[in-house]
């Protein structure tokens, strides 16, 4: 095991501004748009751009600062996947939806920082929200927050929402929402050790059908594989679990990933460089400042276990700060990029390249 | 968010977090000594068998070791409902404060008839209790039994047993709630007051309004809930027909919420003149089934002459009042508009969902217009709905403190609302409304086996204390913690029992109604407690009387709502 990853990060981008510590970053689906929230309650909003003659690296540049209003960290921030609407969770308890005040020109990337206006805010949480997340639909948006509730609200016309469910599945903070890709299904994960997962009856209510039992402390982030047969989970246990989905409503424990030497606060899992068995890339980070990208196979038997390999690790990204957030971007043409967010206040875009 | 849905005393740990300080705060009798070692604890807490707390010195080589009796901090119901929110210690303290044992104490120490101390005990009893228990003896002895028997079999209970002296059921207070609701109706239509009007019969939605919507405040119906109305008619005036004051009646409700208990505490229904409560306590369905479960009661077995209706007793029984089964407020204003519209008006019901959210719409025949709009909506998640939609319709601001200026100018100013938005919303936090309340009997166990219909709402009887066969991990589809749908369904039906159906639309009779005793005896009442001393007739609910009068009125039959200040610490939350 010691023998050097085949791949090593480089950093693409070191990008400054958030004066105090950055929580999340969030590709747009659509744009070449990549967003950060912080503590000092702004959003922050860069375009990029692919290489071209005069530069051989992807450049990105600031183009906007969302103030948001929000009277307390904004914890938390998901695109539609319009790429149109960005969603805001905060510590004061609220959600924030924001619109591009003129939606039609879509020619230039950000906008300026008056364009992004709040059309809706979402209420009902008792206190911190820590996670927000759209359906793939992008029909329904699910928020949680330390109240060990789980919110789903259906998009409605003219920036309504409608509550469709509220869950209190969790017996403590809940701390990530996660969609399937494909399908309406959702996951939550809480500092009660478990993650659940919950459907629409449509006669009903949405309810909890499944829950994954494992952890032995916090789980703190969840990530589904690419074309959603299976759950990723990081947790305060130094451990990474993957759950592979064995029938319509069964999930079931299939590999555990070490790695990493304090909390895992952030799963991210991208389609990487596709290979004909492969799953995708999957990176990790924590309260360990390290970074480790994993390429997840499943093994030819396809009846044995998934098989995992380490091809990147990098300590000390963010310096000595906690990393709070990665995330891939979505872009088939740079499926090799990612993003961190840290205490720095930093939010840093790295790629996977030969050593 | 207390729901008495989720709330039972036995889940503990409800979904509320607790506050993270208690505002009460804890006088401190004993001077603490002056510590030898900075920052060294000079004392210990030490709790004897009795549960008794004691500071003892650390200092064990210290001859002295003097032991001090810690005084309890003591937190009353009140405390609790001034507090934004600890439920869990308002759930401690509702079990010492308003519990079947507190019944039990308060009749064994009541001093006999006629001593100047004795208090005459009443009770009385909501129709959903005696619908829960109706439906818990016919599911299990397999024949229907109506809620007249099960109101004559608790009377036989509570007198012959217990030794109360009067028992009631809630129906002509709510008869009296109705009335007076509706004149509230007509009022706010009149201008006087914000439309549209929300029902507030369930504590559950006031208590959580006051905490987490206060804009929503204007638009709850000042009239009190039929508990409380009880609580005047009992007090008030059976005291004066009976010659006693308020405080030489102890007066007993039974009820299918918990937070009931909550709504009975507030100081809005304490009497300071007489040092007492419209209501001194509120007991469950299911603490009452105890009680009687406790005292070898057997509620499966007829008493004499229980199917016989009484026509001479002090207030009308088990009015019927058509509608919802969680007290028709909705219906009871549909009516009301039908009746005093010149011209027939037509009702469409649209089901918006689930049943748990209906829209009605009453338009007149002739020219189809819009004359009333009307929702019932039940559970927390609709709720929520409303709440939005109200605050949108009404143009007021959804939103704690800062939060709703966030809202671009843009947005504010989209939707011009074509369509008529609500009069009246008939809101009640539990799904399936007041028959599934969290203060209902459980169902009774099915053959073992048997699995839950997966469609309903399926409560988490185990988490709720309730000892259920441990279903099996296949599937492990588990439904909402909101009790199940099929059990709600049958008390549901339990309640109707003595109707052939709910009537979906009932006319109201001019002539000879069954509600016509009751009208008459609710104007009496009203002029019994409203005393008018103008020269008018008062021989309806609805007429004006002298401004003293109707001052009382609004004493007697009317409240009010604060809103309390809830607050996100974010303290110590860095994550």
């Amino acid at each position: 095991m010691d023998v050097d990853p085949p791949y090593k990060l480089e950093l693409v981008a070191d990008l400054q501004g958030h004066d105090e510590r950055a929580w999340q970053v969030a590709w747009n689906p659509i744009k070449p748009l990549l967003a950060s929230c912080s503590a000092d309650k702004s959003v922050r909003l860069y375009s990029y751009r692919a290489p071209d003659h005069g530069c051989n690296t992807v450049a990105f540049s600031h183009v906007g600062t969302i103030p948001t209003g929000h009277t307390k960290t904004v914890r938390s921030i998901a695109w539609a996947p319009s790429g149109n609407t960005l969603a805001t969770g905060s510590f004061d308890s609220n959600i924030g939806i924001w619109e591009r005040e003129d939606a039609s020109d879509s020619e230039d990337a950000g906008g300026k920082v008056a364009d992004w206006e709040c059309v809706t805010l979402l209420e009902g949480h008792e206190t911190e929200c820590k996670s927000v997340g759209y359906s793939s639909s992008g029909t329904l948006l699910a928020t949680c927050s330390r109240d060990k509730t789980v919110w789903i609200w259906e998009v409605k016309p003219d920036a309504d929402f409608e509550c469709m469910g509220v869950l209190m599945e969790h017996s403590q903070d809940v701390k990530c929402v996660a969609w399937h890709p494909s399908e309406e299904i959702l996951a939550s994960a809480s500092y009660d050790d478990t993650i659940k997962l919950y459907i629409d009856d449509p006669s009903e209510d949405w309810y909890c059908f499944l829950t994954l039992s494992g952890h032995k402390s916090t789980v703190w982030s969840l990530a589904w594989s690419p074309r959603g047969s299976y759950l990723a989970s990081s947790s305060d246990d130094l451990t990474i679990r993957i759950w592979k989905r064995v029938d319509e409503h069964t999930w079931k424990f299939v590999l555990e990933l070490k790695g990493h030497e304090r909390s895992i606060y952030s799963i991210s899992w991208g389609a990487g460089r596709a290979t004909s068995e492969g799953l995708g890339w999957l990176t990790t980070t924590g309260g360990d400042g390290k970074i480790n990208v994993w390429e997840i196979t499943e093994s030819p038997s396809s009846k044995g276990p998934l098989a995992a390999k380490l091809l990147a690790s990098t300590s000390g990204a963010h310096d000595v700060s906690d990393i709070n957030s990665v995330s891939w971007c979505p872009r088939p043409d740079h499926a090799d990029m990612f993003a961190t967010a840290g205490d720095d206040g930093v939010v840093k875009v790295w790629r996977v390249v030969s050593q | 968010m207390a729901f008495s849905g989720a709330l039972t005393l036995t889940d503990l740990n409800d979904f509320l977090t607790p506050s993270q300080a208690c505002i009460k705060p804890i006088e401190q009798a004993n001077e603490p000594e002056e510590s030898k070692v900075p920052g060294a604890a000079a004392t210990e807490i030490v709790i004897d068998s009795g549960g008794s707390y004691y500071e003892v010195s650390a200092n064990n080589a210290s001859s002295k070791n003097i032991e001090r009796k810690l005084q309890q901090a003591q937190i009353s119901l009140n405390d609790c409902l001034a507090c934004s929110g600890c439920i869990t210690s308002a759930e401690s303290v509702l079990i010492t404060l308003q519990s079947h044992t507190e019944v039990l104490n308060f009749l064994s120490s009541n001093p006999p008839i006629s001593t100047p101390d004795h208090k005459i005990p009443v009770l009385s009893i909501a129709p959903q209790s005696l619908a829960s228990l109706a439906a818990s003896i016919s599911s299990s002895s397999g024949s229907p039994v109506s809620l007249l028997q099960i109101l004559r079999r608790v009377r036989a209970f509570s007198t012959r047993i217990l030794g109360f002296e009067h028992v009631y059921d809630t129906t002509f207070a709510r008869h009296l709630a109705l009335l007076e609701h509706t004149r509230e109706f007509l009022e706010r239509k009149r201008g006087e007051g914000k439309l549209p009007m929300l029902a507030s019969a369930c504590p559950g939605w006031i208590c959580y309004a006051e905490k987490a919507h206060s804009e929503m405040l204007p638009f709850i119906a000042r009239t009190k809930s039929p508990q409380q109305v009880m609580g005047t008619v009992v007090k008030s005036w059976f005291g004066s027909r009976w010659g006693v004051q308020p405080d030489q009646i102890y007066h007993v409700s039974v009820m299918p919420c918990y937070d009931k208990k909550l709504e009975a505490s507030r100081q809005d229904f304490y009497s300071d003149l007489y040092s007492t409560r419209d209501v001194d306590c509120v007991i469950t369905t299911g603490e009452l089934e105890l009680m009687m479960r406790e005292k070898g009661w057997d509620l499966s077995k007829p008493v004499e002459n229980e199917s016989t209706p009484d026509f001479d007793a002090e207030i009308p029984e088990l009015l019927s009042h058509p509608g919802t089964s969680s007290g028709s407020y909705l219906q009871s204003l549909i009516n009301s508009i039908t009746a005093s519209h010149p011209s027939p008006a037509d009702l469409a019901v649209k089901l918006i969902r689930t049943s748990d959210y209906e829209e009605f719409t009453l338009r007149a025949q002739d020219t189809g217009e819009v004359l009333f709009k009307g929702a019932k909506c039940y559970g927390f998640r609709n709720l929520q709905n409303v709440v939005r939609k109200v605050g949108r319709e009404a143009g007021v601001q959804v939103g704690r403190g800062a939060a709703g200026r966030m809202v671009g100018m843009r947005a504010k100013k989209r939707g011009g609302e074509d369509e008529k938005g609500y009069d009246y919303v008939e809101v009640m936090a539990c799904p399936g409304g007041c028959v599934n309340g969290g203060g209902q009997l459980k169902p009774i166990a099915r053959a073992a086996g048997q699995k839950e219909d997966e469609e309903g709402y399926a409560r988490n009887w185990q988490e709720s204390g309730v000892e259920m066969p441990v279903p099996g991990e296949d599937g492990a589809m588990q439904g909402a913690k909101w009790g199940n749908k099929e059990w709600t369904m049958e008390v549901e039906r339990a309640y109707w029992h003595d109707l052939p159906t709910p009537p979906p639309s009932p006319r109201p009779d001019t002539s000879d109604g069954p509600f016509d005793c009751a009208d008459h005896l609710a104007a009496q009442v009203k002029v019994d407690l409203c005393r008018p001393t103008d020269s008018g007739v008062h021989d309806t609910w609805a007429s004006v009387m002298d401004e003293g009068a109707e001052r009382r009125r609004h004493e007697h039959f009317r409240t009010q709502y604060r809103a309390v200040e809830s607050e996100v610490i974010g303290l110590a939350v860095k994550w």
